[in-house]
């Protein structure tokens, strides 16, 4: 069962096309990537599947209902967190809970043990009349995730949930969003820390407006980089990128901190040749040189420069 | 020190510049409301609505009626026949003044030689106007009076001359134009307006979005900190003025009799110490509403009506004489009227000046102060 | 309902963490209005004079002593030539310069016709027609009376009747206090802009802080969000109206004539409007600081002057007399000082209710469909 089904999604602004003509399918219960650069049409997408942006054509069955024909359905059944702290700074937790508690209808013991839920999960427990404004950023969140899902909805939108948290926070949030997934609430969550996208089922990736890859990470990385990827380790790395990349069997540069990455059309031949121009004709210091199974971060690199040399 | 202001005014230029809309109501909106609220803005009585209630229909009424009527300044709006039709054209503001002719009228004065009483019924909601209707009414009367007795002297062979006449004179501004009086308010206004609310805004705007406190850490100063953030306000002010000015002149003959230069000059005085009450203001305020409803209190009401702008400062109460200098505009209006007006020069107005920079230097100086003790605080 | 009331709570529950701005909110109109209404006085109670007697002679003094005993002039400075007089115009000490000539005594005694000039300051128009009102009223009838007297003085015997007295009552504002005037158009000034601040900020408050983004997602509708936004400032703007009424009765001593009950249902009918526009600004603009000054500037200050506040809207040309027809204030201007200050009610201001009426509706509803759009 799918949860969500795009099918042919286009969203334009007088000229400019924002979202072009994309499609995709989110599995019940699992945790879903929209990864993309700021600009590539996130937002945009996320607010057509929120039923609060008509798309220009195309659409989108979410939780069952149409965006286009039945957007106030579709806002029943789905939760939203946006990248900025969306509670009342200036109202107690208690006071934000109950307010959007009230928005969604809750009444009586549901109310009451949804409150004791959020309260929980947000380590908030005896702690319900301090001002939303006075707690610490990671604590906002958990209670602004909280507060999205008060209601028990099938989807749940995260837009760039962890931004300006700090790694442990951010750690500790991505638990609680496995929780949702394995309790059956589907996640779709959109993330600027490709290494959080390693927590994910599946991916898609879009740029410009058009998605350029979709999978689960494991497949992405075999599918998309058939050629191999090596580290080099070495003095002066920016030095080296520029002599590499003047070479016919380097195919692409990119400065992982202080190592390189390189990718090469036969590992075990060239090798050699990277050391020769290193260390012999230049005098750079050649540390290590390795080959090394890819991060996401390396195939989208990939993908983002095969397209721009298009 | 000056280089960093400098930075910091750079800054908030750039963010002027990228806020169109902002730039847009800053700068034309003032200088359209110049055009409608100039051509609005006049105290002058003419065309007085006059309803008459003449029951004695007789040759000497009518001529009473034919001089009220001939002076300009009223206009007969409708005839009554009755007494109970005064309260309905008064009551629903078809007339301003009613008058009412007994019906002895003409007998009491031509036949039997007595004193006929005419009545007027002003409606006095409108006490300024009504003042004015009332003069020009009693005027009418005695110039009517002195008609009928130069008659009757004539019968009894005495000629009448009335030994003193009087030569009015109105000097620097001969029709008694209103607009000429009030344009200069209404400049002192919009600029008060311009300058405060967005000065005040544009700090607060930094508290609430928390880069204040990466200001605060920098190397900046408070002093720095403050003037750069006003400069380009005051910048865009100045600006504002220079239009005002010349859209007074052309659409409203505004022409400054005395020097122009000394003119700008007091502007950017103005424009200063109005820039730092918005300082103040903004200082004081925790977020743009409580620094925006502050700026709307502290400046578009004073500004209009403690300012001198329309109501005259020596008739207010003593308490709410003192309670004026709250606001720049009075001092600038002073020395507004004075120079375009009048064609005076500094002598007549150096003590307006000085009070105007007494003003700007405590706001500003008690902003600083303020401003200091809650960075050390926080 | 139930989601009107949510939210309605929800505003409350924030002025209740915002006490400045209610204290702002409820003190501040008590405050302006007495300042203003204190302030806010036309009356020309005292005309500051300058006198050059070039005659000083027993009949110059006899003039003199006629504007003095009329309690309309103070005779604050004694010059001896034109250049002091002219000082004293200029700095604006005084507004009005008495000149006798040196042989006003002589031609007063011959009966020769003796001119006297009355030098005003023109800067003031206002202020300067009632002024030249006084000088004349007296310098006529002060001719008179020496004419009489010359007359009596060569034994004729004439009876100083005036054919023809003239008696003036004033309606409604018998004293003429200009503050009876503008105390009620105070009260109108004031109830607006209070609720156009509390609306054009609050909903873009909230698209600044970013929850209106979350509000949008859940199942809100549109005319809900309005509605609760805009109830709380509706009662708040209420509350400030029995406040400065109360204030205005206790404090100025002007009672209401009418009937408070159409003073109040007006009141309601003009809230309507002021909170349109306010929401109006508010989906027009993109941050707190242009909306306030759009709320200024394009609906504060047009209030002011174009709605017959101050400004006699009949003296306006005709062309801005049309654009005062789309002013709320105007109408309700013309309710709260006729109910106010001639009494009258429903009977001869239900057109002017009306106009308020509807037009209250329309920004209001244009305001909202704006407002859903904007959503979107």
């Amino acid at each position: 069962m799918y949860s969500i089904e795009v099918n042919n999604l286009t969203k334009k602004f007088g000229k400019f096309i924002s979202v072009n003509n994309i499609s995709f399918k989110v599995k019940e219960g699992e945790i879903f990537g929209f990864l993309g650069a700021n600009g590539a049409g996130k937002s945009t997408t996320i607010r057509m599947l929120c039923g609060i942006l008509a798309p220009t054509s195309g659409d989108a069955i979410v939780g069952g209902y149409s965006v286009l024909k039945h957007p106030d359905e579709v806002k029943l059944n789905i939760g939203y967190m946006s990248q900025r702290f969306s509670l009342y700074n200036d109202l107690t937790v208690e006071e934000n809970i109950n307010f959007f508690a009230g928005v969604y209808g809750l009444k009586g013991k549901l109310l009451d043990d949804r409150k004791k839920w959020v309260l929980k999960i947000a380590n908030l427990n005896n702690k319900e009349n301090l001002l939303t404004g006075s707690l610490p950023g990671g604590i906002k969140q958990r209670l602004a995730l909280g507060t999205a899902v008060i209601h028990k909805p099938k989807i749940v939108f995260l837009d760039e949930p962890t931004s300006g948290v700090d790694p442990i926070s951010r750690r500790g949030f991505w638990e609680l969003i496995n929780d949702l997934s394995e309790s059956g609430t589907t996640v779709f969550v959109t993330t600027h820390y490709l290494e959080e996208a390693e927590f994910c089922n599946n991916i898609i990736l879009i740029d410009a407006g058009k998605l350029i890859a979709e999978g689960n990470p494991k497949d992405l990385k075999t599918n998309y980089l058939l050629n191999d990827i090596i580290e080099v380790e070495c003095d002066n790395a920016v030095k080296a990128m520029e002599l590499l990349e003047k070479e016919n069997f380097v195919e692409e540069t990119s400065i992982f901190g202080n190592n390189l990455h390189l990718i090469v059309n036969n590992f075990y031949k060239d090798k050699t040749q990277i050391k020769l121009l290193l260390s012999d004709k230049n005098n750079i210091r050649v540390n290590r040189v390795d080959k090394i199974v890819p991060t996401l971060e390396d195939v989208f690199i990939h993908l983002l420069d095969n397209k721009t040399n298009d | 020190m000056i280089r960093r202001t400098i930075a910091i005014g750079k800054k908030e230029f750039k963010h002027l510049l990228r806020d169109k809309r902002l730039l847009f109501v800053m700068i034309f909106l003032p200088i359209f409301l110049l055009v409608i609220f100039g051509y609005a803005v006049n105290f002058d009585v003419k065309n007085i609505q006059l309803s008459v209630l003449d029951k004695d229909q007789s040759n000497l009424s009518r001529s009473f009626i034919n001089s009220i009527s001939s002076s300009n300044y009223f206009y007969i709006s409708s005839y009554l026949k009755n007494d109970s039709e005064i309260k309905y054209v008064l009551d629903k503001k078809e007339a301003q003044v009613v008058v009412v002719i007994p019906s002895n009228f003409s007998e009491r004065i031509e036949k039997k030689k007595e004193t006929a009483q005419v009545q007027f019924l002003i409606d006095g909601v409108d006490g300024n106007a009504a003042t004015i209707i009332k003069s020009y009414v009693d005027i009418a009367s005695i110039k009517f009076n002195q008609k009928l007795q130069k008659e009757i002297f004539a019968k009894l062979g005495v000629k009448f001359e009335p030994l003193i006449s009087l030569e009015p004179i109105f000097w620097f501004n001969p029709d008694l134009q209103t607009t000429k009086f009030l344009i200069p308010g209404l400049i002192a206004m919009i600029l008060i307006i311009a300058s405060v609310i967005s000065v005040s805004l544009s700090l607060v705007k930094e508290k609430e979005h928390g880069t204040i406190e990466q200001l605060n850490v920098s190397s900046v100063n408070s002093v720095e900190l403050l003037v750069g953030k006003s400069a380009p306000y005051i910048v865009v002010a100045f600006f504002d003025a220079l239009l005002i000015l010349f859209v007074g002149y052309v659409l409203f003959d505004v022409v400054v009799k005395g020097s122009m230069i000394l003119l700008l000059i007091m502007t950017l005085v103005y424009i200063l110490s109005s820039v730092s009450l918005g300082i103040f203001i903004s200082v004081i305020s925790t977020s743009q509403q409580i620094a925006f409803t502050l700026a709307t209190f502290a400046t578009l009401l004073p500004s209009v009506i403690l300012s001198g702008f329309v109501f005259p400062i020596e008739s207010m109460p003593p308490i709410v004489q003192i309670i004026t200098n709250i606001t720049p505009a009075k001092f600038f209006i002073v020395i507004l009227r004075s120079i375009i007006i009048k064609g005076v020069g500094i002598e007549a107005f150096w003590d307006q000046l000085l009070y105007l920079i007494a003003f700007g230097t405590l706001f500003l100086i008690v902003a600083v102060v303020v401003y200091k003790n809650d960075s050390a605080t926080a | 309902m139930e989601t009107i009331l949510n939210i309605i709570k929800k505003e409350f529950l924030q002025f209740r963490r915002d006490p400045k701005m209610f204290g702002i909110i409820l003190v501040s109109p008590i405050i302006q209005l007495i300042f203003l209404g204190y302030a806010a006085n036309f009356d020309v109670n005292i005309v500051h004079t300058t006198v050059y007697d070039m005659d000083r002679s027993e009949e110059s003094r006899n003039l003199l002593n006629t504007f003095e005993s009329s309690g309309y002039f103070s005779f604050d400075n004694y010059v001896n030539n034109y250049e002091d007089l002219q000082e004293d115009l200029e700095t604006g000490e005084t507004i009005v310069g008495i000149v006798i000539p040196n042989d006003y005594g002589d031609k007063i005694n011959k009966r020769q016709p003796v001119k006297i000039q009355a030098i005003f300051d023109g800067s003031d128009g206002n202020t300067t027609s009632v002024a030249a009102g006084y000088v004349n009223a007296i310098i006529i009838e002060y001719s008179q009376k020496i004419f009489l007297e010359v007359q009596r003085k060569t034994g004729k015997k004439i009876l100083s009747v005036n054919p023809l007295e003239a008696e003036t009552r004033v309606w409604y504002n018998p004293e003429l206090k200009t503050r009876n005037f503008m105390v009620p158009g105070i009260v109108g000034l004031l109830l607006m802009m209070i609720t156009l601040i509390l609306t054009s900020l609050a909903v873009v408050k909230e698209k600044e802080i970013g929850t209106l983004e979350q509000l949008i997602v859940t199942p809100i509708k549109s005319y809900q969000l309005i509605i609760g936004k805009l109830v709380p400032f509706a009662i708040l703007g209420f509350v400030s109206v029995v406040i400065v009424l109360g204030a205005m009765t206790i404090i100025f001593n002007i009672h209401v004539r009418g009937s408070y009950f159409f003073l109040f249902v007006s009141s309601f009918i003009y809230i309507l409007s002021t909170l349109g526009l306010g929401l109006f600004v508010s989906t027009i603009s993109k941050t707190q600081q242009q909306a306030m000054m759009l709320a200024i500037f394009i609906v504060m200050l047009p209030m002011v002057y174009l709605s017959g506040f101050v400004f006699p809207i009949e003296n306006m040309p005709k062309i801005i007399q049309i654009i005062t027809y789309i002013i709320p204030l105007k109408y309700f201007m013309i309710i709260i000082r006729g109910i106010i200050l001639k009494g009258i009610g429903f009977a001869e201001l239900w057109q002017d209710g009306l106009i308020l009426l509807l037009m209250g509706m329309i920004i209001l509803y244009l305001s909202s469909l704006r407002f859903s759009k904007r959503l979107e």
